[in-house]
């Protein structure tokens, strides 16, 4: 494979707003626009208002017997960012599980209820499971690179679904979604190298940039910085933060500062029912119920 | 004031407790790691004596057959036919068997293994597939050359002929594909599958992309380690590959069967007076097929372990 492409890679500055030739601005930052071949579209048929974002009604879900979300209903706004928190156990993987269905083939896995992508119910015949997970992408707790090199990470999502026509698209894709990442500057000079020889902290920014590399609507995190060292989990943060203009994302996460610093909104859980949802600061600074005050002074059991 | 009433009970509690938890000092501490220091010694002992109790008769066969197999070589005896008094068309008769029941096998074997691994779920046919296959590995060789003598000897009418042997072969070879290419295949972390099922990728593009190529080694190591088995079996071909005094001439239709390197051994063990030559091109042929083998597991001990990625 040729990577030499790369460095070579030296776009003509376009006047119009000072950003190189086919980068274009977005917001303070400029980033590449690729056109795309093939993006699989879901042409929506409209079960719901469009707005907002995802509607969940009613949520329900069910390992065998145990029921471990009950009647949740959540409003998730476009280019939000939705942090869930809650103790251990009480259902925040399953709930963002349920919205890219990751869980429809585990065993024993039940759910009533709705939840809606842009008025679109996700569940609906409609709607196929892989296609889905375009739209809704999904970096998980432990950094899970493939063992293959850096490039054919990210190149993994637009190659399964032919995203491109020539390899110099490709190119643009990967440099794009690794720069989304904050990972380019790192990574350029060994594309070609394992992903498992970078260091936890950029693995899963690589595994962000995989998600990104699909360009879905929506980004599902499952505590992205729990297993990462203090430096990579505050350079998480901030990507989380960059992240939120041009995607919605949905973070679970322990961390109650961390909640704080990239959240716009949170919706706190507790046995599986959401007990309080609500701005963030106005959830930080005066949480009305009870469980939720204690869960942030630690001494929720 | 509910938390210093609750830390007073914990420290009562643990004075207490501490009392009656024996310190590393005490007697009953030291004398129990004594007594595991003996059992490590002893532990030590039995391992170690078992290991020399295995490695030395296998270092003795190898040791003897090497020296009898060098001392027989000889450029005739490996370029000339049966016929001649050489190895050649036996050698030949071994790759064509082994070569084709490796044919017949792998194929199937990888992709039944990928159904398996991937496909079946918890489905009863899996499971019985997979108990077949456990019996099938179980079965002894004999009775698998038995079966292949009335069924493609006999029924299908191939005669004694290398399409009979190899076809007999890649029954043997087959179990053993299967289950090593699903367990490669299944050690492919889940993680790394959620993550290309995140990414929006089918089942089909899973293995295409990722599992098939990270348990490669270890299918190719499996493949291997069952040609080098095939290459061994004497019992299967009896009755199957019958034999021959020269080259093979196709699959079917060669008068006698094909001739094959274990079968120069087996004739060498009924023979009741055998001549200084019918003993040296014995112990040449099993000479030949240990290296065979020997070389396989090299290959797929060191050679696999380098383009291995997991």
């Amino acid at each position: 494979m040729d990577y030499a492409e790369f460095p070579k890679y030296e776009p003509v500055k376009s006047h119009r707003d000072g950003c190189p030739g086919n980068i274009h601005q977005t917001g303070a930052r400029c980033s590449v626009t690729v056109q795309l071949a093939n993006i699989p579209k879901l042409e929506p048929k409209r079960d719901y208002p469009l707005s907002p974002m995802v509607a969940i009604r009613a949520l329900n879900a069910y390992y065998g017997e145990q029921q471990v979300l009950k009647e949740v209903s959540l409003d998730i706004e476009e280019n939000q960012v939705l942090g869930i928190m809650g103790p251990s156990g009480c259902g925040k993987t399953t709930l963002i599980r349920i919205l890219n269905r990751m869980n429809d083939d585990l065993p024993g896995f039940r759910r009533t209820g709705t939840v809606a992508i842009q008025g679109q119910d996700i569940y609906s015949r409609e709607v196929d499971p892989v296609m889905l997970k375009t739209r809704v992408g999904m970096v998980f707790q432990a950094p899970n690179p493939f063992p293959i090199s850096i490039y054919d990470n990210v190149a993994f999502g637009p190659r399964i679904h032919k995203l491109f026509r020539k390899k110099k698209e490709l190119n643009l894709i990967v440099r794009d979604s690794l720069e989304k990442a904050g990972l380019w500057e790192e990574v350029k000079e060994r594309l070609d190298k394992n992903a498992l020889r970078l260091s936890g902290g950029q693995q899963q920014r690589l595994c962000i940039a995989r998600a990104l590399a699909v360009h879905p609507q929506i980004l599902l995190m499952d505590e992205p910085a729990s297993a990462l060292d203090p430096g990579s989990t505050s350079k998480v943060e901030e990507l989380i933060v960059d992240l939120r203009r041009n995607y919605t994302v949905v973070v679970v996460t322990h961390n109650i500062q961390q909640a704080a610093r990239v959240a716009n909104s949170v919706a706190f859980l507790y046995k599986g029912e959401v007990v309080e949802i609500g701005k963030a600061p106005d959830i930080f600074e005066n949480p009305i119920n009870p469980l939720t005050e204690k869960y942030m002074r630690g001494t929720l059991i | 004031m509910n938390l210093s009433t609750a830390d007073d009970e914990t420290e009562s509690i643990a004075i207490e407790d501490r009392e009656r938890i024996p310190s590393w000092q005490d007697p009953r501490v030291i004398s129990s790691y004594k007594r595991r220091r003996v059992e490590d010694f002893v532990i030590k002992i039995l391992t170690t004596t078992s290991l020399v109790l295995v490695l030395y008769p296998l270092a003795d066969i190898l040791y003897r057959f090497a020296y009898r197999g060098l001392q027989s070589i000889s450029l005739p005896a490996l370029t000339q036919v049966a016929r001649d008094g050489g190895l050649a068309s036996n050698i030949a008769g071994t790759f064509l068997v082994a070569g084709l029941s490796t044919v017949i096998a792998v194929p199937i074997g990888v992709l039944g293994g990928i159904y398996l691994a991937e496909f079946s779920g918890r489905s009863r046919y899996a499971e019985l597939v997979r108990f077949v296959s456990d019996v099938m590995a179980g079965v002894p060789s004999i009775v698998l050359g038995y079966v292949g003598f009335l069924l493609f000897v006999l029924y299908f009418g191939w005669g004694l002929s290398a399409l009979a042997g190899g076809v007999t072969l890649a029954f043997l070879m087959l179990p053993y594909i299967l289950r090593t290419t699903e367990l490669s295949i299944r050690k492919v972390p889940l993680s790394i599958r959620e993550a290309a099922a995140a990414l929006g990728s089918t089942k089909a593009q899973l293995v295409n992309r990722l599992t098939f190529k990270l348990a490669l080694p270890g299918i190719l190591t499996g493949i291997l380690l069952s040609i080098s088995i095939a290459m061994g079996e004497t019992a299967p071909l009896l009755w199957t590959a019958g034999t021959s005094q020269s080259y093979p001439c196709g699959l079917i239709g060669c008068p006698g069967g094909v001739g094959y390197l274990t079968r120069i051994f087996y004739d060498f063990l009924l023979n009741p007076n055998p001549t200084a030559e019918v003993q040296n091109l014995a112990y040449l042929s099993a000479f030949l097929l240990m290296s065979f083998a020997i070389g396989i597991n090299i290959v797929a001990r060191f050679g696999l372990r380098r383009i291995s990625k997991i």
